[in-house]
């Protein structure tokens, strides 16, 4: 299974340093969320890197859709830390465990 | 709630024996609802630590393909990016935690060597070697904490359910099934005091 990542031409490069093939730069939030969306269905896709930054300005949906993905698992990856997960665990159990 | 059910001896003793199976299964799903909480409260804490590196290395791999970026110059550092002849893979497999099956993230080729990122011995740069190193740590830390994630989520929906359907066995199913038994034999004493009463009426006559 391939390691996809999501995001600008800057946050893309140092991946594709280190060898991922699979790079997808879009132009705006709508591209991306598409590209998302049918990176999704895809069964050659094992994880998908998006930038934390962007993850944020999806669609409550796709981030749910995102969030509730095994496989591919998508990971949000900056300077700050992604807070999807800590969300979920809040949801599910109805206490915040992320301490 | 009306009872639909027929007040007889036969069926209060099935009920009886319903009862102690939906207990005992009631149980048992609390047993694996609290190992499941145990098993991901200590994976949350490994998750918990992996993400904080996982920002450490990020932030170290950004700063230095912009100081590769700086130096070498943008065009060098995209020519060494296309250059790279091994891809980074993970293979998929499933794995079992008490009953859920959780997937094993195993990656293949997550670091290049100097030989096989394709610029040579000398025509490579220090600095792009560097940021190339970083990414492939940063990478191998994606790839472990992809895994924990995608293990968390499928523990915390299994976790879900687990909670739904004791809560359920406890506040209805147990509950309508003790409320039926004691329906039943209030029913039969009742029938056992009317037998009575027409014996001792009937032996008055």
């Amino acid at each position: 299974m391939e390691i996809a990542i999501v995001g600008s031409p800057e946050f893309t490069l140092g991946f594709q340093l280190a060898g991922i093939m699979r790079l997808h730069n879009p132009e705006n939030d709508e591209e991306m969320s598409q590209a998302l969306r049918l990176m999704l269905d895809e069964e050659e896709v094992g994880i998908i890197v998006v930038d934390a930054a962007d993850l944020t300005r999806m669609p409550d949906k796709l981030r749910q859709r995102m969030s509730d993905s095994i496989s591919p698992t998508v990971l949000g990856i900056g300077t700050e830390e992604d807070n999807t997960l800590r969300e979920s665990i809040k949801s599910a159990l109805g206490v915040d465990l992320w301490k | 709630m009306a009872l639909d059910i027929k007040p007889t001896r036969s069926e209060l003793i099935n009920l009886k024996r319903r009862i102690k199976q939906t207990q005992n299964g009631y149980n048992l799903l609390k047993m694996k609802r609290d190992g499941l909480f145990h098993a991901f409260r200590t994976l949350l804490s490994e998750m918990i630590e992996a993400r904080e590196g996982l920002v450490g290395t990020y932030r170290e791999a950004v700063q230095s393909i912009s100081l590769a970026s700086a130096i070498e110059g943008g065009l060098a550092v995209k020519s060494a990016a296309i250059a790279i002849s091994r891809h980074p893979e993970v293979t998929v497999t499933p794995r079992n935690i008490m009953g859920v099956v959780v997937p094993s993230v195993v990656g293949t080729n997550l670091t290049t060597s100097i030989d096989e990122r394709g610029t040579g011995l000398i025509g490579g740069s220090a600095y792009i070697d560097e940021a190339s190193d970083s990414y492939s740590t940063l990478i191998e830390k994606i790839v472990k904490a992809a895994e924990m994630e995608a293990t968390l989520k499928r523990l915390l929906v299994e976790i879900e359910a687990t909670k739904r359907r004791v809560n359920a066995l406890e506040y209805v199913v147990i509950p309508q099934m003790e409320e039926a038994r004691n329906f039943i034999q209030l029913r039969l004493e009742e029938m056992e005091r009317e037998e009575t009463f027409r014996l001792k009426r009937f032996k008055n006559k």
